[in-house]
C-alpha cells in the first residue's frame, strides 16, 4: 500500500515535472506572445528542419541501396519514407506561409501520380539531371512517385524487381525530395527567409500587422486540416467509394497519414513536439476558458481513437469498416466544430 | 355599413402593405460601416491564407455540397489519359489544374529568373476576326500557346521573357523603375506567321465573382460612355461577347478584356485551352487540326456536373473584409483615391440584382472597385490584340477588393496583366490613356499623400 503511495506521488511529480507550467505571473499578453513564439521556433520551424533531415537520410539510404541492392537496404528506405511522411504529414497542420505562398506543398506532395508519363520517363533515355526533375510536372514527383517506386503497385517490391532506369530516378526524386524541403527550411530558418520571425514577433511583421492575425492564420490551419482530413482525404474517397482518390495507397499508409495530420493538430494546441513541450495554444485557452480547453483535447483524443478503428488499410476500409470510417469523419468534424465554434470566437475575442 | 367599414379597412391595410413593401433601403444613406462589408452579407473576416476561400452564407445544404464538390475539382491535378482519376490532360497545356494558377483561388505571377512560366499565359491571333467576332486563331497554334505537352507530343513553343527597365523620377525627386516585359517565342512546333498578336495574361483572382456576375446589365450600361458624353475624359465600353451556349452576343464581364460573359463559360475555355481536358462547352481539343491533335475517341475529358460544379464553386466565393476601415490614414487614402480621379473608372459600388432563385447574391451592396467595363489604358499597357469589341488598347477594370491581400495569400505583388509591375505604386504608374491625368495627378501628390493612398488601397 505504501510502496503504491509512493509510485502514485513519485508519477505525479514526474509529470508534474515533463509538463511546463505558466507562472501565475505571467500575463495573458506574454503568453499570447510566448505561445508565438514556441509554436514558430520550436514546432513548425523545428518540424521542417526534422523534415529535412529525415529526407536527407531517405536519400543517403537510397544511395546506398543503389550501390548495393538488397531487401534489407529496401526496408531501410521503405522506413526512411514513413518517417519523412509523417512530419510531413504533421506539418500539414500549418500549410501556411512559403508552403502554400511559394507552391512547395504541390511539388512535394501532389496526388495523384501521371503513370503514363511516367513510364514513358522510365522508358526514355532523357538524363535525370535535377533541373530535369525540376521541371516536371507536379504528378510527377515528390512523395508519390518515390513511394511508388519503393513499394510498387502492390506494396510488395523486392530489391530484384527495380530495373536500373528505376533506381536512376527513385534517385533523382529523392534528391529532388530533399531539396524542396531544404528549401522549405530555409524559408523559415533566420538565415534564409525567417518566416519564423514573422509569426514570433506577429503585430510588428508584414505578414501579421496584429498578434490577432498571426493566431487566426494558426487556428484557421487546424479547421483547414480537420477539413480536409474529413471531408476531402477521407469523404470524398468514402463517399464515392472510389480507392482511386486514396492518397499513399502503395505503402498502405493512408490512415497513419491521417492520423499524422490530426496529432499535427495536437502538436500545435498542446506545443508538443519530439519529446519537447512548450507553449501551445492551449497555455492560452486554459487562462481564459478551462472547459474549451477540456473540449478540444478531449475531442483530438476521440478523433485519433476513432482514425485507430479503421484498421484495414483505407481503400479497403471503405468498405470494409464503413462504420468505423464514418465514426473517424464524424469525430474529426466534431474537433473540427469545436476550433471553429469555440477556439477561433476566443481568440478573436482576447487577442489584440 | 358594416361591410363597407371592412372594405375601407381592408383597403388601407392594404395601401400600407404596398406602401411599406415598397420602401426601399436607402442607400445613400451616410452608413461608413458598410464599407467593412466589401463583398456584403458574402464578407468574410479573414485576412489569413484562407482569405480568398469562403464558401457563401445563406446557402442550402445541397448547394454547400456542389460548392465543395467545385472545390475539390478545382484542385484536382489532371494526368495523362488513360488514368483511372483525373484523366485527360493535354495533349497540349498550359497547366495541370486551376489551382496551380489561381493558387488560394488568388492571383498568379510571371516567372522569376530561369522559371518556366507557370500561372500566366499567352493569348495570341493573328489580323481578322473569327465568325463570332472574336480573335482569330493562328493557324496550327490555336489562340493560346500551349507551352507544354504529354510525352510523345511537342510544346507548341517556348516563352521566354525578359524585361526593360526605365527609371523615372517623381515631381518631388523620388527615384522609380518600371520594368517593360518582351516576349521571345522559341523552339516552335511549326513555324508562326511573322504577324501574330501576344497578349500575355496573368491568372486573375477567383473570388467575389458571383457577385460581380450578379450585378445588373442595366447598371453597368449606365456607366457605359463610349464618346466621353460627359467630357470628364473618361469614357468605359461595355464588351459584347459571343456566348456559346445561347449562341448570342452577351456582356463580357470576365477576363482581363471582358471576353468572356459567364463564369461557366469562362470555366470551360480555361479547362479546354490551359488543361486540354475537354468538355461539354468546348468539346474539341485545343489542338484539333494542329500537327499535335491526339486523335483519342475520348472526348468529352470532364463531366457536365463537374464543370458545373466548379463554375458553381467560383459563383459561390465570397471576399475578404476591408481592414482598418476607420484609420485615419485609410480615410484621408480614400479621399486622395477619388481627387486623384482613380473612382471613375474603379467605381467603389454598385447593387447586385434581386435574385429570388438564389438568395446569397441578391440585392446586396458590395464594393468591388471596378465599373466592368473597357478603358483604353495607353500604348505603354497596350496589347494591340483586340478580342470582339475591345481594342487593342482597351482593358476592363479589374476589381480592386482583396488587392491588400495578395502579398499575405499569394507571396508576391505582380499586378497589372502581365504581371510587369512589382507593387501597387508601379502598378499606378504604368495607367495611361484615360487613366493619365489620374497618374499625372498621381504623381504630384506628397509622399504623405502617396503614403495614405497606398494604406487605402491595402486596406482593400
Amino acid at each position: 500500500m505504501k510502496k503504491n503511495l509512493i509510485l502514485a506521488v513519485s508519477a505525479i511529480f514526474v509529470i508534474q515535472a515533463c509538463k511546463k507550467e505558466v507562472p501565475p505571473s505571467t500575463s495573458n499578453t506574454d503568453v499570447q506572445a510566448k505561445v508565438l513564439g514556441d509554436l514558430s521556433t520550436e514546432i513548425y520551424l523545428n518540424s521542417y528542419a526534422t523534415l529535412e533531415t529525415r529526407t536527407s537520410k531517405l536519400l543517403s539510404d537510397v544511395q546506398l541501396f543503389i550501390a548495393n541492392p538488397d531487401d534489407t537496404k529496401l526496408d531501410v528506405c521503405k522506413q526512411d519514407w514513413k518517417s519523412s511522411r509523417e512530419v510531413w504529414e504533421n506539418s500539414e497542420a500549418w500549410l501556411f506561409g512559403p508552403v502554400s505562398t511559394e507552391s512547395i506543398d504541390p511539388r512535394i506532395d501532389t496526388w495523384p501520380v501521371d503513370f503514363v508519363r511516367l513510364d514513358s520517363i522510365l522508358n526514355s533515355s532523357n538524363t535525370l539531371t535535377a533541373s530535369y526533375i525540376n521541371n516536371l510536372e507536379e504528378s510527377l514527383k515528390g512523395f508519390h512517385p518515390i513511394e511508388y517506386m519503393l513499394f510498387g503497385l502492390d506494396g510488395k517490391k523486392k530489391a530484384s524487381q527495380f530495373t536500373d532506369r528505376q533506381k536512376e530516378y527513385l534517385l533523382a526524386l529523392c534528391q529532388n525530395l530533399n531539396t524542396l524541403t531544404t528549401e522549405l527550411h530555409t524559408s523559415w530558418n533566420t538565415s534564409g527567409g525567417d518566416y519564423t520571425n514573422e509569426v514570433t514577433n506577429a503585430g510588428k511583421t508584414v505578414a501579421y500587422p496584429t498578434k490577432l492575425s498571426a493566431y487566426e492564420e494558426i487556428v484557421n490551419s487546424m479547421i483547414g486540416i480537420c477539413d480536409e482530413v474529413a471531408n476531402g482525404k477521407i469523404g470524398e474517397v468514402f463517399t464515392n467509394l472510389d480507392s482511386m482518390g486514396e492518397e499513399s495507397p502503395f505503402a498502405k499508409n493512408s490512415m497513419v497519414d491521417f492520423t499524422n495530420n490530426i496529432k499535427g493538430v495536437k502538436n500545435v494546441y498542446l506545443g508538443t513536439f519530439d519529446n519537447k513541450d512548450v507553449y501551445g495554444l492551449e497555455d492560452f485557452v486554459r487562462s481564459h476558458n478551462l472547459s474549451l480547453d477540456g473540449r478540444i483535447k478531449q475531442k483530438a483524443d476521440l478523433a485519433l481513437a476513432a482514425l485507430a478503428q479503421v484498421t484495414d488499410p483505407f481503400g479497403k476500409a471503405i468498405f470494409t469498416q464503413p462504420i468505423q470510417v464514418q465514426a473517424a469523419i464524424d469525430a474529426i468534424n466534431s474537433l473540427k466544430d469545436e476550433l471553429e465554434t469555440g477556439l477561433l470566437p476566443l481568440v478573436q475575442l482576447q487577442v489584440k | 355599413m358594416r361591410n363597407r367599414f371592412k372594405l375601407i379597412i381592408s383597403f388601407a391595410l392594404l395601401v400600407s402593405v404596398f406602401a411599406v413593401s415598397c420602401r426601399k433601403y436607402d442607400e445613400n444613406a451616410n452608413d461608413p460601416q458598410a464599407e467593412w462589408f466589401s463583398g456584403g452579407n458574402q464578407t468574410f473576416f479573414d485576412g489569413t491564407v484562407t482569405g480568398f476561400d469562403h464558401a457563401f452564407n445563406g446557402m442550402t445544404e445541397a448547394q454547400i455540397s456542389a460548392h465543395e464538390v467545385g472545390d475539390k475539382a478545382f484542385d484536382a491535378t489532371f494526368v495523362t489519359a488513360p488514368a483511372p482519376l483525373n484523366s485527360g490532360l493535354g495533349p497540349l497545356y498550359n497547366n495541370v489544374s486551376c489551382v496551380s494558377c489561381h493558387v488560394n483561388d488568388g492571383r498568379g505571377k510571371p516567372p522569376l529568373a530561369g522559371e518556366a512560366m507557370k500561372s500566366m499565359l499567352l493569348r495570341v491571333s493573328i489580323p481578322g476576326s473569327n465568325p463570332h467576332g472574336g480573335p482569330n486563331p493562328i493557324p496550327g497554334f490555336g489562340g493560346q500557346l500551349q507551352p507544354r505537352s504529354i510525352v510523345g507530343k511537342l510544346p507548341e513553343a517556348e516563352v521566354q521573357m525578359s524585361y526593360t527597365y526605365i527609371n523615372g523620377n517623381f515631381p518631388d525627386g523620388t527615384p522609380y523603375q518600371l520594368r517593360k516585359p518582351n516576349f521571345t517565342l522559341k523552339s516552335l512546333e511549326v513555324s508562326i506567321p511573322g504577324d501574330i498578336m501576344i497578349s500575355p495574361r496573368v491568372a486573375p483572382p477567383v473570388f467575389g465573382l458571383g457577385l460581380l456576375e450578379a450585378i445588373p446589365e442595366s447598371a453597368i450600361m449606365s456607366r457605359e460612355d463610349i464618346n466621353d458624353a460627359d467630357g470628364d475624359g473618361i469614357s468605359g465600353k461595355a464588351n459584347r461577347v459571343w456566348e456559346v451556349i445561347t449562341e448570342s452576343y452577351k456582356l463580357g464581364r470576365f477576363g482581363w478584356k471582358a471576353g468572356q460573359p459567364s463564369l461557366i463559360q469562362q470555366s470551360a475555355g480555361a479547362y479546354n485551352e490551359d488543361m486540354g481536358v475537354t468538355n461539354f462547352i468546348f468539346p474539341i481539343e485545343n489542338s484539333f487540326g494542329q500537327t499535335q491533335y491526339d486523335g483519342l475517341n475520348d472526348d468529352v475529358e470532364l463531366s457536365d456536373s463537374l464543370l458545373k460544379a466548379v463554375a458553381f464553386y467560383m459563383q459561390t466565393l465570397g471576399v475578404p473584409a476591408r481592414r482598418l476601415v476607420n484609420d485615419p490614414m485609410v480615410t484621408e487614402g480614400k479621399r486622395v483615391f477619388n481627387l486623384v480621379g482613380c473612382g471613375s473608372c474603379h467605381v467603389s459600388t454598385y447593387t447586385t440584382a434581386l435574385n429570388m432563385a438564389f438568395p446569397p447574391v441578391s440585392n446586396q451592396k458590395i464594393f468591388p472597385y471596378t465599373d466592368l467595363l473597357l478603358h483604353d489604358m495607353g500604348a505603354e499597357l497596350a496589347d494591340f490584340r483586340p478580342e470582339f469589341l475591345a481594342d487593342g488598347y482597351e482593358w476592363r477594370t479589374p476589381a480592386l477588393w482583396g488587392i491588400g491581400l495578395t502579398k499575405k495569400i499569394n507571396g508576391h505583388e505582380y499586378f497589372l496583366h502581365d504581371g510587369r509591375a512589382r507593387n501597387l505604386v508601379e502598378a499606378i504608374l504604368w495607367h495611361g490613356g484615360e487613366a493619365e491625368a489620374s497618374r499625372q495627378k498621381f504623381t504630384q501628390l506628397n509622399t504623405s499623400e502617396r503614403q495614405a493612398l497606398l494604406k487605402f488601397l491595402e486596406s482593400l
